[in-house]
């Protein structure tokens, strides 16, 4: 069985709570989790930062409970765009996007919704937990994502803290299911503090209250997240020249393959 | 015959404070789980609940407790136990959270997962111990795991293939 992963882990500038936040992660059960930099256009204009590789801010990762591998560090970029200029980031070439792993965006809008699901090369979709949805999902462009293998990300760290959060993000989730019914769906914690996470068995619960079945939510805390990694994979080796592979030994070693065991998902 | 079949919830207590694991008691914990399933399922899911719920077993050293609950109900429990922030107990609010280890339909099948668990964990101590005395007295704890019939805490001596039961 896959792995179980957790795909939103925000990245703050202190290295010691990020330690601990792995830590936790790794004694919960986590094999992989992904470090999420969300940029903001609302903002004065920020530029895209290159990703800080794992191995650099680590020196040492947790071994996860339960098995004997190290737990596996990504990192993530999040674009919570409200307009459709924004999204001209994501066709550019810049080349500080291709070094991250996974790729989200958070659409504000109906009609960004629906180019997010169509025509954007992303991994994940957000769905706002924190407020009433101010549009509602139809089922083209829900249908097309699933088709592309594009994933539907709910956080429920918000749902644990406040009691209002609570009822929109069960709302939410649920208008969502009714719409999808239960696939493509990745649930993820946005955590700040090691005590705000929780296991993935209880993950796996969490998803029965949004309206899943049983298989669904497990699958929505493993076999959905392995799938948005190995998309992110292929949207690198589908768009970069060259595909840097790691070996588990020798750390440094660059070379280029043809990705013949991994079959590139058409883009848009 | 007609048997009431209840659920074993084995969770642990995870927190940042080490004073809070001098005010892990059952009361504390069942009034916080109460609380916890009141919030989210209302009066219906926390009427539904406490027909069989007690806090069966809880270990202050490690923060484990052992749940029962019907098992008609036993998924809203489990589906508030996520929801659990904290501890409350003599005046005292210390934040912790909840991790659900297993789910079984008696004691003895949470009490075998317990055993393999808290190996494993004896385990992982054993790599980061730093002292020669501390590995000793993890190595001996680990190798005279005795079965006795009536204590919840000890091991036995099968051999070491942990089926994953979660």
């Amino acid at each position: 069985m896959a792995g179980f992963a957790d795909l939103n882990l925000p990245q703050g500038p202190d290295k010691k709570s990020l330690q601990s936040l792995l830590e936790a992660a790794a004694h919960l059960g986590y094999s992989a989790v992904a470090l999420n930099h969300v940029i903001d256009f609302k903002e004065k204009k920020q530029e895209i930062i290159k990703p800080v590789s794992p191995s650099e801010l680590f020196p040492s990762l947790p071994i996860v409970q339960g098995t004997s591998k190290r737990i596996k560090v990504l990192t993530r970029l999040t674009l919570v765009v409200s307009d459709p200029s924004h999204c001209n980031l994501l066709r550019s070439t810049s080349a500080n996007i291709r070094l991250y792993d996974i790729i989200a965006v958070f659409p504000k809008t109906e009609k960004l919704f629906h180019i997010a699901c169509t025509t954007l090369d992303v991994d994940l979709v957000c769905i706002n937990v924190t407020e009433k949805l101010p549009f509602y999902f139809r089922r083209p462009p829900v249908n097309m994502a699933i088709d592309r293998g594009i994933y539907f990300e709910l956080l429920y760290t918000p749902a644990i803290k406040d009691s209002t959060m609570r009822r929109y993000t069960i709302s939410n989730a649920i208008s969502l299911m009714q719409i999808c019914k239960g696939k493509n769906i990745v649930i993820s914690s946005a955590a700040e503090r090691p005590l705000e996470l929780r296991g993935p068995y209880d993950v796996a619960n969490l998803g029965l209250l949004f309206g899943l079945s049983e298989s669904e939510a497990k699958a929505a805390v493993s076999t959905n997240c392995r799938a948005t990694m190995l998309h992110g994979e292929t949207r690198k080796t589908a768009c970069g020249v060259v595909y840097t592979v790691k070996k588990p030994r020798k750390v440094e070693e660059e070379e280029t393959t043809v990705p013949a065991c991994k079959k590139a998902k058409t883009q848009a | 015959m007609v048997r009431f079949k209840n659920r074993y919830v084995l969770c642990e207590v995870l927190s940042d404070d080490p004073r809070c694991r001098q005010c892990i008691e059952d009361r504390a914990v069942g009034l916080a789980v109460r609380d916890a399933i009141g919030r989210v399922h209302g009066d219906y899911g926390l009427a539904c609940c406490s027909i069989s719920f007690t806090v069966k077993y809880l270990n202050a050293y490690t923060g484990t407790v052992l749940l029962r609950c019907r098992k008609d109900s036993y998924r809203l429990l489990c589906s508030a136990l996520p929801f659990v922030r904290y501890l409350e107990s003599r005046a005292q609010r210390y934040p912790c959270a909840l991790n659900t280890l297993h789910v079984g339909g008696t004691i003895r099948t949470c009490q075998k997962f317990l055993i393999q668990y808290n190996r494993r964990q004896l385990l992982m101590l054993l790599q980061n111990c730093t002292n020669e005395e501390e590995r000793q007295c993890i190595r001996k704890s680990l190798l005279s795991c005795s079965l006795t019939e009536e204590q919840s805490q000890s091991g036995d001596e099968e051999d070491d293939d942990g089926t994953e039961t979660d």
